[in-house]
């Protein structure tokens, strides 16, 4: 057998003989053209497709199995990608087959590759049956799943929030310190170090629960006057954390003891128009075998209060007003030594605190709604007399609210979320004006 | 023979899973209460079967489910989570694992939880059957040994076989109740008098206090009286069947509901009989499950020929569920089996799908009728109910494998290799999966926080009742 083969001699590439000289006007339009190409090229380039990889691993799988040759390639699409998506995942597959020596085509063929793109609860899973002669053969590969956008909310005062922790243990209660983040669990007390990552758990500290745990723990944590700790409060304890600011957040020194003592629900709430309010401090006794508070507060109130769940002091024409959610469902204004109920409150949860805006009245109760559970919704409300005002779109909090309390400076609110997948969220929500 | 689902299947699938996210949005509107949850109250319960033992071929009884606890539970996405132990390590490769238990932990009647109690426990459940070779109690800990790695031991912990408990006197008034009574768990057995099942509240759980003083469950009540009860008051919760679940919606109930969870399938022996291969898939060829599941099961099921549902794997397309009954007797040749007896477990609607299996089997050349329950005890053919135990594709694979007695644990973890072994078994054609079903419950209005397990037992543990003193 005859081989013909041309051996070209070696070249250098040649001078160009002249730099300078004019180029012409198709010249410029295909230099243009090309430059243009380049780009779009780069642009592709710098955004590469999401189904490249999965492509790749797919092709290099079916090829493993067929080897190189011709094949039928057939896609269906059982999954949640978008149909205009098929295009270009069939382009893809085609191309990295050809690179494996695999010729894709839609013409009849002996050996036919049977794709579908589908998926599970998890992940999304692309499935390759090869089926060549009365042989099929099965070659998969996962693709993580997409990222959904949140929808934004509208209204006039707009909720954001931002997850500042994401965990698997239940978080009751959390206050943000200079260095971090210091976590109210059921059992222990989780001390967080802000680092270039985010949080990074530093210590654990346990409580030491003596008596039974109940069923729907709360807690409050609060900053010591100077800042170097805390306070915080579970059922039937109460514990101290110190830090000295020159060491490390591993150097807190937590004790914990049995306690009955009045837990502090509203201590340094800031009325706007008063700022020596700030100093307020209202303490209640805590029922820890039926999770509420009992009606009694220190230093004691001009009115009777029936036992409720959550309290915030608000800034009414004559002073200030206490706001109470008891356990019956019903919101009261306790003022001038009465309790007149609220209306507009029906769709409240039993959680709210306060947030202080700066929009409208400057002060807004931020309420979880009673949407009941698994999508939990956080909104603004306004109080101007007896009955509570929506200030803003109810703002999604993908699962159940379990803790709602107002930062020491009022300024923004943080909740706990529970999803569905049980990972507990502590979010800071803030809200800005849209005027 | 069309694999692919036309467009119409894919819609009418579609509207299905419209329904049951209906149903799942059901769910959760009843998952949280409008305010925090209240304290006190009777929540009264009544079901088909046992009180107790829900029934013999219904997995997850409830009232076992609130009494005790196990070393570990499956969280919403199927992880081992810690129960009555709070860690666990294993080594070896998987064929030893250590359990630490959770300290300050009590039985009802005030004695400690020790590992001793729970190696008791543990070896009296399971025997003989058990998937280790060996439990040890050592000090604080529980050891598990096998000749075979067991990567799953933790969910399979997590499973209604291995929780935790012992035999004790309880109210001496009452009826005695069969086996363990006394366990860990949020409520404690009062006993069962006049049909009725009293659990009384554990005010010292190591969970906390549940929210409800007090479960009544009625057992052995027809579903046409539970829907009354329900409906006038004198029940708060009641089972739906899943062939019930459109019935429900039109009388207005409010169902929670799960993903189809429980499958339906038929268990083929592989000896006497049919102990020919060949027979066995003739078998599998000739059953119509999409007549079982519109006609019987109105529409409320998934269609499936394996093991696991495709929202666990993906990948259940592989399987053909289309009937060749052209295949089947080709398949049979000239054989002609004997005359096959078929058993179903369950109620009026397993008789029915058992009755038109029948058929499809008659169409194909084979000689089957149904067995009643005086026919004999051996038979060829079973019609079952399968729990799906787990949301983890690998556990719940070894979960149901071991339910029909292949103990050899499932060591692949990829799509890939769990399609194989699922392949490898359903090759045998000792088991022919036909339908996952949904489980269901019809809630009364003052039920608060209601939430089903992944298996759709309703966990009492977290409801609270609004009404409560």
């Amino acid at each position: 057998m005859h081989s013909k083969s041309r051996i070209s001699p070696k070249r250098y590439n040649p001078r160009k003989r002249s730099v300078q000289r004019k180029l012409n006007p198709m010249k410029l339009v295909w230099l243009v053209a090309m430059v243009a190409s380049g780009l779009m090229g780069l642009a592709a380039y710098a955004a590469p497709s999401p189904w490249e990889s999965p492509a790749a691993s797919l092709a290099e799988e079916i090829a493993g199995i067929l080897g190189p040759g011709q094949a039928r390639l057939t896609i269906r699409n059982l999954s949640t990608i978008p149909s205009d998506e098929i295009p270009s995942i069939r382009l893809l597959l085609e191309q990295d087959l050809k690179g494996h020596g695999v010729l894709a085509s839609g013409v009849e063929s002996a050996n036919t590759i049977r794709v579908t793109l589908s998926e599970n609860l998890r992940e999304r899973l692309w499935v390759s049956e090869i089926v060549e002669g009365n042989e099929t053969r099965v070659a998969m590969v996962h693709v993580e799943p997409g990222i959904s956008q949140p929808a934004q909310p509208e209204s006039g005062l707009t909720l954001r929030k931002q997850a500042v922790l994401t965990t698997r243990e239940p978080v009751l209660a959390a206050l943000e310190t200079p260095d971090g983040l210091v976590a109210v669990e059921p059992d222990e007390i989780a001390i967080y170090a802000q680092t270039a990552e985010g949080l990074r758990e530093q210590k654990r500290v346990g409580i030491g629960q003596k008596r039974a745990s109940v069923r729907d723990p709360r807690s409050v944590i609060a900053a010591l006057p100077d800042g170097a700790g805390f306070d915080a409060y579970v059922p039937g304890m109460a514990c101290s954390g110190s830090h000295l600011p020159a060491q490390p957040a591993g150097e807190w020194t937590v004790h914990c003891r049995e306690s009955d003592d009045p837990w502090p629900i509203l201590v340094g709430t800031i009325l706007q128009s008063d700022p020596a309010s700030g100093s307020i401090s209202i303490k209640a006794f805590y029922n820890a075998a039926r999770d509420y508070f009992t009606g009694v507060v220190t230093p004691s109130v001009d009115a009777e209060l029936p036992p409720f769940y959550s309290a915030a002091l608000l800034p009414r024409s004559d002073g200030a007003g206490l706001l109470i959610n008891g356990i019956d469902g019903k919101v009261q204004m306790v003022e001038s030594g009465l309790a007149k109920p609220v209306a507009g409150t029906r769709d409240w949860g039993s959680d709210f605190a306060v947030l202080r805006t700066g929009c409208g009245a400057g002060m807004q109760i931020i309420a979880s709604g009673s949407g009941e559970a698994a999508a939990d919704s956080l909104r603004a409300y306004e109080l101007p007399g007896q009955e509570a005002i929506p200030a803003s779109a109810p703002l999604a909090m993908g699962g159940t609210v379990t803790a709602l309390w107002s930062a020491p400076d009022g300024k923004s609110i943080f909740a706990v979320v529970q999803s569905a997948a049980n990972q507990f969220e502590v979010d800071r929500v803030t809200a800005s004006c849209n005027e | 023979m069309n694999r692919y689902p036309t467009l119409a299947t894919k819609t009418k699938t579609w509207r299905r899973w419209g329904t049951l996210c209906f149903m799942l949005v059901s769910l959760a509107l009843l998952a949280a209460a409008r305010t925090r949850p209240h304290y006190g109250g009777t929540l009264r319960v009544e079901i088909e079967g046992d009180a107790w033992t829900q029934g013999a071929h219904q997995r997850g009884s409830l009232a076992r489910r609130l009494v005790f606890d196990g070393l570990t539970r499956l969280d919403a996405d199927g992880t081992a989570r810690p129960a009555l132990a709070v860690r666990w390590a294993s080594e070896n490769n998987d064929h030893r694992w250590q359990f630490w238990l959770r300290p300050g932990v009590h039985f009802h009647d005030g004695s400690a939880l020790t590992a001793s109690a729970v190696e008791t426990s543990l070896t009296g459940s399971c025997g003989a059957g058990c998937p280790w070779t060996a439990v040890h109690a050592v000090g604080s800990t529980v050891v598990f040994t096998a000749d075979s790695p067991l990567p799953n031991l933790p969910a399979l912990l997590a499973g209604d076989d291995f929780l935790i408990g012992y035999a004790g006197p309880i109210d001496s008034s009452a009826t005695a109740l069969p086996g363990p009574t006394i366990g860990t768990g949020p409520f404690q057995a009062g006993g069962l008098s006049n049909g009725v099942l009293t659990l009384l509240a554990n005010d010292s759980c190591w969970q906390g206090r549940p929210f409800v003083d007090k479960i009544e469950i009625r057992g052995y009540v027809p579903i046409r009286d539970q829907w009354l009860d329900l409906s006038v008051g004198r029940a708060d919760l009641v089972q739906v069947p899943a062939e019930q679940l459109r019935q429900a919606q039109q009388q207005r109930l409010t169902v929670v509901s799960t993903r189809p969870v429980e499958l339906l399938a038929l268990a083929v022996a592989d000896s006497g009989a049919l102990g020919n291969q060949n027979l066995r898939a003739a078998i599998a060829l000739a059953v119509d499950r999409s007549a079982i599941s519109n006609v019987i099961f109105q529409k409320q099921g998934e269609i499936t020929a394996g093991l696991l549902p495709s929202a666990l794997t993906g990948y259940a397309f592989l399987f053909s569920p289309d009937p060749d009954l052209d295949k089947a007797r080709e398949l049979r040749g000239g054989l002609t089996p004997p005359p096959l007896t078929l058993a179903a477990e369950g109620g009026a609607a397993m008789q029915l799908a058992a009755q038109r299996i029948v058929l499809n089997l008659r169409d194909a050349g084979f000689n089957v009728q149904v067995a009643g329950n005086s026919g004999p005890r051996h038979t060829d053919l079973v019609l079952l109910r399968l729990t799906l135990a787990s949301n983890q594709p690998q556990a719940a694979l070894e979960s149901l494998l071991r339910s029909v007695g292949v103990a050899s644990p499932v060591l692949e973890n990829t799509p890939a290799g769990l399609f194989k072994v699922e392949r490898e078994f359903l090759d045998t054609h000792t088991l022919i999966p036909l339908l996952y079903l949904p489980r269901a419950w019809a809630v009364g209005g003052r039920v608060r926080g209601l939430r089903l397990s992944r298996d759709g037992v309703p966990l009492l543990d977290g409801a609270s009742l609004e009404a409560a003193p």
